[in-house]
């Protein structure tokens, strides 16, 4: 596990990754809870939207979630085969594969859309999937001033 | 007999015999081409068709006016064609309610129904020249850095006045409530803002997911000149690349983005 960064030593590197997590009720969500109960310390920056189904998971959403400032997102919800209502990841991973490349095409890459499969039982995947993001983000720095779909008055 | 002469001879047989109630075509009005909707044999010396043609007319066939008229005659060239087909594959028209009077490259194919249009891009429109110019124009932007591509669409959309003639002249918006009317909750913003027009331009170009055929008809209908087709030319490719799916070749294909394969590309995921 990768060293858990505080938000006292961030504050002092000045910036904070704002990362958003889309995640499904029946995977994601418990493996994210199980990194909870299991004690598990992961970088705070994350902010998780439980939804019933990635296949729920509508790419406005993302797209609001850039508006409202988002440094990056994070979809993430059951692995292939293990979908709760049977089909609904593989209906959302042919929409991102699309929707990912249409984005990164518009100004939005891959260090700011991310997207894991986290089962129940994976609270350890879950707790180092935030810790390497949070990293790559930081690296990436802050979105904000480039970022196209953000909301400016 | 010219294309046109055969146009005309096919428009007014099928308007006579009532095969057709309407035919849909192009004339000429003050030197440039403009859509007719013919309802009277007697008109049919008023169509006209050439290279200047470029407007889909299969944007008609979602319009209640148009619809009552069933069934009807659409004149069309490859890339209207692939708009009937895909129009039929995802059922927004009814079996036999559309007759194509199909005219090809330098070429005309009779009138034919939606099945037989399919056959016929199949077997002889099944790779149009792609679009040099286009392509290196794609090219260009995606070798762009993250910030150059965002500063470039950024300026490319700020000129957007969310007229949504993309969208009335795209046959794939055939949505009665289409995303960007929706205000409870408001998806996509209409204030004058930037981020409502990435919103609406982002989503109008991924709901054309596997429905763009590349016909070109929103970036032509676009009076800011916005380069839509650099969007939808970004999605057909990775669609035919990951999915293999063309648009407008097969009356039986599934919608891309309603549809899933077990072996669909994981790479992307961590």
């Amino acid at each position: 596990m990768e060293k858990t960064e505080t938000i006292a030593e961030n504050a002092r590197a000045g910036f904070e990754p704002r990362i958003v997590a889309f995640v499904c009720n029946w995977c994601t969500y418990a493996g994210a809870d199980l990194a909870g109960t299991s004690r598990l310390q992961y970088a705070p920056n994350v902010r998780i939207l439980k939804l019933p189904c990635t296949g729920r998971i509508d790419p406005l959403l993302v797209l609001k979630a850039f508006e409202g400032g988002a440094d990056a997102v994070l979809v993430s919800g059951c692995h292939p085969g293990d979908c709760h209502y049977t089909s609904g990841n593989y209906h959302a991973r042919r929409r991102w594969s699309v929707f990912g490349k249409l984005l990164a095409f518009a100004g939005i890459d891959g260090r700011r859309l991310y997207f894991s499969w986290v089962s129940a039982a994976e609270g350890q995947k879950f707790a180092d999937l935030i810790n390497s993001i949070t990293k790559e983000v930081r690296s990436a720095g802050p979105f904000d001033p480039v970022n196209p779909a953000r909301r400016r008055t | 007999m010219s294309i046109v002469d055969a146009i005309r001879a096919d428009a007014a047989g099928l308007l006579q015999t009532g095969r057709a109630k309407l035919v849909l075509g192009y004339r000429n009005r003050q030197g440039r081409r403009a859509p007719i909707l013919l309802a009277d044999a007697a008109g049919a010396d008023q169509l006209v068709y050439d290279a200047e043609c470029r407007q889909n007319l299969a944007a008609y066939l979602r319009k209640p006016e148009v619809r009552q008229q069933f069934p009807v005659a659409v004149v069309a060239g490859p890339p209207v064609m692939r708009s009937l087909v895909m129009l039929s594959a995802e059922s927004q028209i009814p079996a036999g309610a559309v007759t194509v009077l199909a005219v090809g490259e330098n070429e005309y194919h009779g009138a034919l129904d939606l099945a037989a249009t399919a056959q016929l891009l199949r077997e002889k429109y099944a790779d149009p020249a792609p679009d040099e110019e286009l392509l290196r124009r794609v090219r260009e932007v995606a070798a762009m850095s993250e910030e150059e591509r965002a500063a470039f669409w950024t300026e490319q959309f700020s000129k957007c006045t969310r007229c949504h003639a993309c969208r009335s002249a795209c046959p794939g918006c055939y949505c009665q409530w289409c995303i960007s009317k929706r205000n409870v909750p408001q998806w996509i913003s209409t204030a004058d803002l930037s981020h409502g027009t990435f919103a609406w331009n982002i989503t109008r170009a991924f709901h054309h997911a596997g429905r763009c055929t590349l016909c070109g008809a929103c970036e032509a209908a676009c009076p800011q000149g916005l380069p839509l087709m650099l969007l939808n030319a970004c999605v057909a490719e990775c669609v035919e690349k990951e999915f293999g799916h063309r648009t407008g070749y097969d009356l039986e294909e599934k919608p891309l983005i309603g549809s899933w394969r077990p072996e669909d590309d994981d790479g992307f995921v961590r």
